[in-house]
Formats: C-alpha cells, structure tokens, sequence
C-alpha cells in the first residue's frame, strides 16, 4: 500500500495505540487555551453566548478526538478526523461571532491554534493527505473570517497579510502531522522491506533445519510401523495373505495420519509451540481449517495474541474456536485465569492491532476467564 | 510484511518523524514570513518587507540543509544564522510605523517558531528539547536585543513560547512512552516471524505428506493388491528405491527436481520398468515424471500442444505441475478403467495450461471418500502451492478431464 493511503496506526499499530493518551493531552490543551484566550480578549466579546458556545465546541472536538483515539474504539477513521475538524471550525466560526465588529487582534483568536492543535494530535491515526486538506481547508474558512475582522483591527495591514497571519498557526501545525504521518509511515515501510529482505535471506537456513525436522517427524510416524513392514516385503520371498492385510491396515492408517496432517494448519503448529514451551493445555477447534485463510498481518496479530496469553502465567488453558459464519470468520480465544491475568487495558492493546489488520475485535475480562473474539471476512 | 518498527528502532524513527514534522511547521511560518514580506514590499512599497522576505527565505534554505544533513555543524550555523534573522526582523518590525506594541506580536512569532522546530543533529527526547531550548533561548535574546535597538517594548512571544511548550509536551511524552516497553511486551515482531515459520513449516508439512503420499502409500496399496504370491521383482526395486528416498535424503526439502521414483501402480500392473532420468538445469523442463508414470501403467498417452511452454516455468513449477499431472495419469490408470488419456498443454494470458483427459468411467468428485489425498494433496495442494488451479469436470459413464493451470514464472 502506498504511503498516500497509509495511516501509522495502520503501518505500525503499536506505535498508533501508544498515541493515544497524546491526544487526550491536546484536547485539554485547545479547551484551556480556548477559555484563556476568550478571557484575555474577554473586552471584545459582543456576544458572550457566542463565546462560550465556541469554548464548549472546541470541548467538543478534543472530546471526540479523545474518544476516538482510545484504543478501545480503534480503529480512528477519516470520517472521525473530519468531525474533530468540523466542530474546531465551528468554534472559530463562534468566536468569531462573538466579537464581531470588535475584534481588535487577530493574535489573541483561538481558532486558528486550536484547529492546528487537534489536527496534529490526530496526526497518528490520519494519512499525511487528510491531514493536510483538512488544514487547508480550515484555513480557508478561517481566510473567509479574517476578511469580515479587517476593517476592525488594529495594525493596518493589505488584507493578504491578515490571511497569511491569520492561517499561519493552522497551516504550521497541519504542515506538522502531515508531515509526521508521512514521515512515521515512510519508515516504518522502509523498516518493512528491510526486514521483509532479511526474512528471505534467512528464509534458506530456515527452511533447511524446518525441512530436516519435518523429515525426522513424518519418517518417525513411518518408522514406526511402515518402514519395516516395506523393509520386510522387500527382503521376502513371498507375500502372504497376512501381509497383503497388514498392507492394507497400514496404508489406511497412514491415510488417515495424513489426512490429519492435511487438515491442520499453522494454527495447530502454533499451538503446539504454546504447549511445549508453556506447559498450558492449547485446544484449537477449527473444523474447516479456516485458520488457513488469515492473511500474514492477522496470522501475526493472532500468534502475539496467543503467544502472549500463554506467557507468564496469565493464562492456565487456552481455547481457540474458528468458526465460519459466511460471509464472517469468528475467531474466539477463551482462557482460563493463570495466577496473574491480563487486564482489561492490556487486551486493549491486542484488539486494536486486530483492528488495525481488518479484523472486528471484542474483548471480555471476566472474574474466571478471559475473552477475545475476532471477525474478519474471508477473502 | 510484519507489523510496525520493532522496540530497537522505535526511538530513532520517531525521533526523525517528530523532528520532520517541526521542520514542515518551521518552512511553513518561514514561508508566510516570506510572503507577508512579499506582500509588503509590493503592496506597500515597503523595502524592509525584502529584507524580511530574504532572511526568512535564507533561514529556510538553511533548515533545508539541517534536514537533509543533521550534523551538530550545520544545527549550529542555523542557530546563530536563525538568531541573526530575529534580530534583525525584529529591529524592523519594532519600528512605530508597523504600530506594535510589543515584541509579543505574530510576524515576530514566524522566525521566533522557525528557530525552535530546528530539530537539530542525534535522536532522543533530550537532545531534542535541548536544541529546541537553545533555539528557544536565543530567539527570546535576539528580540529582546533587536526591541531595545528599535526603542520598541520587550515581551515574552506567547505564540513561540506555545511552540515550545507543545515541543516540549510531545518530546517527554515521546520518550515516556517508550520507557514502558510495550512494542516488546506485545511482541509483534517475533509473532511476524513466528507466523513466518509457522507458515513455511506447513508448506513443508504439505510437500512431505504428498511425498509420502506417493511413495509409501502407493506400495502399501500395491502390496495389498498383489495378494499372496511371490515378491515382484519391479516392486521389490520401486521399495528399495523409496526407501532410500525417503531416509537417505532431505526428500521434504525436495522440489523435485530430482528422479522421483513414483509409479507403484504402473510396476504393480506389470508394465515395463522405465529408466527415469533426472531433469538438467540445462534443459527445459519436461512432462518426464508423467509420461514415465503413464508408461509404467501402461497408459498410452496422446498429446497436443508444445511441451516447450514449460520452459515458462520456473524448474520448482515445473516439477510441481509435472508431478501432479503425473498423479493425474496414476488417478486414470487406477480408477478410469481405460488405457488410454489425452494430455493438452498451452499457454495463454501468462498461464501454463495442462488438461489431462480421459473416456472412462468417471465419478463424482463428492462422492470421493474424505480419506483419499490423492487429488487434493498430490494434484490440487501441489498446484495451489504454486499459485495456480485446478479445475476438474468428470461425468459418471462419460470421462473425466482435470485442467490444470499454472502462471508462467516461478522457482
């Protein structure tokens, strides 16, 4: 995917979930610089509805901002970032109401700064494009406002300069998370190709000590009974009724070890990994092999899941239920509580990279198990 | 693709993100410095707007520089060359025609914000507020300096103070966050490369079972059909010879490339052995399995197209495709009740195409016991490991065609 359509909660999920306190911290920022700014041009104020309907709209947006970037409710979509904008500008346009006719400094206005604000603080969850545009077109409001304020202020000045100062804060602060966002994402996908060149180099030594320990374990299936009934034949003078019988159990048997074989997937693999180095019982129910049609990000946000469950004692039994549901796949993960259970908050952080993958992520902390339940549709 | 930068290069990559972003904002206040400059000087025909045009055009070359090279050298040159342009657009600025009050004032604010948001040489949080400090500090000097030449009144600029909180703000956080370790604790990095594993150990999982399929099983079956009686010889050597495939050799890392030795059925239905020779890398690949599988069953095998389209495969393709069409012919030999098959193979809209097509009895591909691999393992995991498909359409009494399609290219 290109970096014009890549957000960093997408490129790098952890890093869009660690933002999120970031843009709490903003929206409490623009809400008190709103209130300070009114109150330091409190003199100007016309209409003191106007002005604290501005104050309670710029509330508004961090509020939705802050909300929005929770990881509980991630994924942050675009439409999310054009309400934030919208209820800014909406403040601006308030404000700018409320001193209409007596505005004297366009320095001492709110909305240009407090647009800027909340647009760079969604700067993670947004690409550099939508940043940018929304801070555009912002200031092309707030351009539209300067105009009905410049008969009135103080500094005289062609009306061209009092749109540049005017926009300057806004412009500056979106020029800002645009580009942050491009830049997060650029190395983040420059990590990827990296790492992804490495994976393949690597990929020779691996699949030579993978291929070697897959031949140990299916000729120790064969070995046990195949080989030496093959290895008798072939040194016999004869076959008798009893071989030809034997032949035929043994050749069902191994049908069905097979078969077996056919319908596990890498989920069953990874359970088998969780039990050996965990020593916790991992049951994967998955009838239809439907494991086999996660793509590679969703398989890797499953295996930290998983593997993370399993790890220091917060789990004592994992239980994975694959079930389709066309046209969803349902992915269920009960646990058991180990002797230190994860929280609530720390699922959080699982569910959101489930979502930043394309998967529908709910989780559920009880006083005896753990609950994570996975959808995605299958392609 | 594995999912976000790992632990280890989380600082260093947000460190350049974060600091890209202040130099976007920085050429940003630098640029409408340029323009209000502009602006003045023709609207007005005031030429201290030139001067305020070039200076900012000229600290916004040099942060270009710092952005592009971020040695301490050039973050200094900018510093004191950023310092020099306050300086001197303050002087301009404070004089009482422009009617400022004070040097808290937006025009000032544009290079004051500028000097902050240098970035600056390293990575790191404190390196950052540190040079960010310093751009802080020398700004706040240069205006007071320049509104003392200018007989104008000093005042802290609220808007670079601003700056330099949010900076300040958004640095610790960036760095906070990080002490908490949570790109290690969740652990996506190693879970992509476990997936990896995972992934590859099932592809070999599948290439050995097939393996098995057609080697073991296949003997098993032949000796079970044989009934009592005297050791064939030919089975005697396909046994020997599968055998020492199957221990002798990493036969699971095999792409088969090699001999394969399949064929059971064909040496079990008594027909003549066949000296199978291993494909060259010089050569173009064959059908050399199938046609030697056929022979060995006694199928006789029409065939139409140019069997040259393989060489648009790459030899690990190849030899999947042969050897699933190989299965194809045992699957006839075996169950279509007829000696003879037709193979086609063509190429079109960047596949390789083989049907193999029979007259014989045919069958419902529902009704295939779920025990029996042969077609999804052998044929349709073979194929779909390549990318490519199977299609099958067989009709009870009428015949049986399987077609299957491969994209050119490949191992």
């Amino acid at each position: 995917m290109s970096r014009m359509r890549l957000t960093q909660q997408e490129a790098d999920p952890i890093g869009g979930i660690t933002a999120a306190p970031i843009v709490a911290i903003a929206a409490i920022f623009a809400f008190a610089v709103s209130i300070g700014l009114t109150v330091a041009h409190w003199h100007e104020v016309g209409s003191p509805l106007a002005a604290v309907l501005g104050i309670v709209l710029v509330g508004g947006a961090g509020l939705v901002a802050a909300t929005s970037a929770a990881p509980s409710h991630a994924p942050f979509t675009v439409d999310r970032l054009w309400l934030v904008v919208a209820l800014a500008v909406g403040a601006a346009i308030a404000e700018y109401v409320s001193t209409i006719g007596a505005n004297r400094y366009l320095y001492d206005d709110f909305g240009s700064i407090v647009i800027g604000m909340l647009i760079l603080a969604v700067a993670p969850y947004c690409t550099w494009v939508s940043l940018l545009l929304a801070g555009v077109l912002a200031a092309g409001v707030l351009s539209i406002l300067v105009v009905g304020s410049a008969a009135t202020t103080m500094t005289p000045a062609p009306i061209g300069t009092l749109i540049a100062v005017n926009s300057a804060a806004v412009l500056a602060l979106s020029a800002a998370a645009a580009g942050y966002s491009y830049a997060i994402v650029d190395e983040t996908l420059a990590w990827q190709r990296e790492a992804n060149r490495a994976a393949l180099q690597r990929d020779a030594e691996l699949r030579a000590g993978i291929a070697r320990s897959v031949q140990q374990s299916q000729v120790s299936v064969l070995g046990r009974e195949v080989l030496p009934f093959l290895a008798g034949v072939m040194t016999a003078d004869r076959i008798s009724v009893a071989d030809a019988d034997r032949a035929r159990e043994l050749a069902e048997a191994l049908r069905r070890a097979l078969k077996a074989g056919i319908e596990s997937t890498w989920l069953d693999d990874l359970a088998a990994t969780v039990r050996m180095s965990r020593g916790i019982p991992v049951v994967i129910h998955d009838p239809t092999g439907g494991a086999a049609d996660l793509a590679d990000d969703q398989r890797s946000a499953l295996t930290a899941l998983v593997s993370w469950l399993g790890e220091a004692s917060r789990s004592a039994a994992i239980r994975v239920d694959v079930a389709s549901e066309p046209p969803r796949r349902r992915i269920g993960i009960v646990t058991e509580h180990g002797a230190s259970p994860p929280s609530r908050r720390e699922l959080d952080r699982f569910a959101a990279v489930a979502r930043a993958v394309s998967m529908g992520a709910e989780v559920d902390v009880t006083s005896e198990n753990v609950s994570v339940e996975l959808t995605h549709v299958a392609d | 693709m594995t999912l976000g930068l790992p632990g280890h290069l989380a600082r260093d990559s947000l460190s350049r993100a974060l600091a890209h972003a202040g130099h976007c904002a920085a050429w940003v206040c630098l640029g409408i410095a340029v323009i209000i400059g502009v602006i003045g000087a023709t609207s007005s025909g005031d030429p201290a707007g030139w001067t305020g045009a070039v200076l900012s055009a000229v600290m916004a070359v040099l942060l270009l520089l710092v952005a592009r090279y971020p040695t301490v050298t050039l973050t200094l040159i900018y510093l004191v060359a950023g310092t020099g342009t306050v300086l001197a657009v303050t002087v301009l600025v404070m004089d009482p025609a422009y009617r400022f009050e004070t040097t808290n004032n937006v025009i000032l604010a544009l290079p004051r914000v500028a000097l902050i948001l240098v970035g600056g040489a390293g990575a790191g949080s404190v390196l950052a507020i540190t040079w960010a400090a310093l751009g802080y500090g020398l700004g706040e000097a240069a205006s007071f300096l320049g509104a003392a030449l200018a007989g104008g009144v000093w005042s802290p600029n609220i808007a670079a103070a601003m700056a330099f909180g949010i900076l300040v703000v958004v640095r610790t956080f960036d760095g906070v966050s990080r002490r908490s370790d949570s790109r290690r604790e969740t652990g996506l990095h190693r879970a992509s490369q476990q997936t990896r594993e995972l992934a590859i150990r099932h592809d070999y999982e599948l290439r050995a079972t097939a393996r098995l399929h057609d080697t073991a099983l296949s003997h098993l079956v032949a000796i079970a059909a044989a009934g009592s009686g005297p050791v064939d010889e030919r089975l005697r050597d396909g046994i020997r010879a599968d055998l020492g495939l199957i221990v002798g050799r990493d036969w699971a890392a095999d792409h088969g490339q090699g001999p394969d030795t399949d064929g059971a059925i064909g040496r079990a239905a008594g027909a003549a052995p066949t000296t199978i020779s291993p494909v060259s890398d010089d050569d173009a690949p064959t059908l050399e399995q199938a046609f030697s599988t056929a022979a060995n069953a006694g199928l006789d095998v029409r065939m139409t197209g140019d069997l040259a389209v393989l060489g648009l495969l790459g030899p690990a393709r190849a030899a999947a495709l042969d050897a699933a069409v190989a299965q194809c012919l045992i699957n006839v030999a075996r169950h279509a009740g007829v000696g003879e098959v037709e193979l086609a193979i063509g190429f079109g809209s960047g596949d390789v195409t083989v049907a193999v097509m029979d007259s014989g009895v045919g069958f419902d591909e529902r009704e295939v016991p779920e025990d029996r691999i042969g077609l999804r393992t052998s044929i349709r995991g073979r194929i779909e490991q390549e990318g490519g498909i199977v299609r099958l359409w067989s009709t009870k009494g009428v015949g049986t065609t399987v077609v299957l399609t491969v994209p050119e290219g490949g191992e």
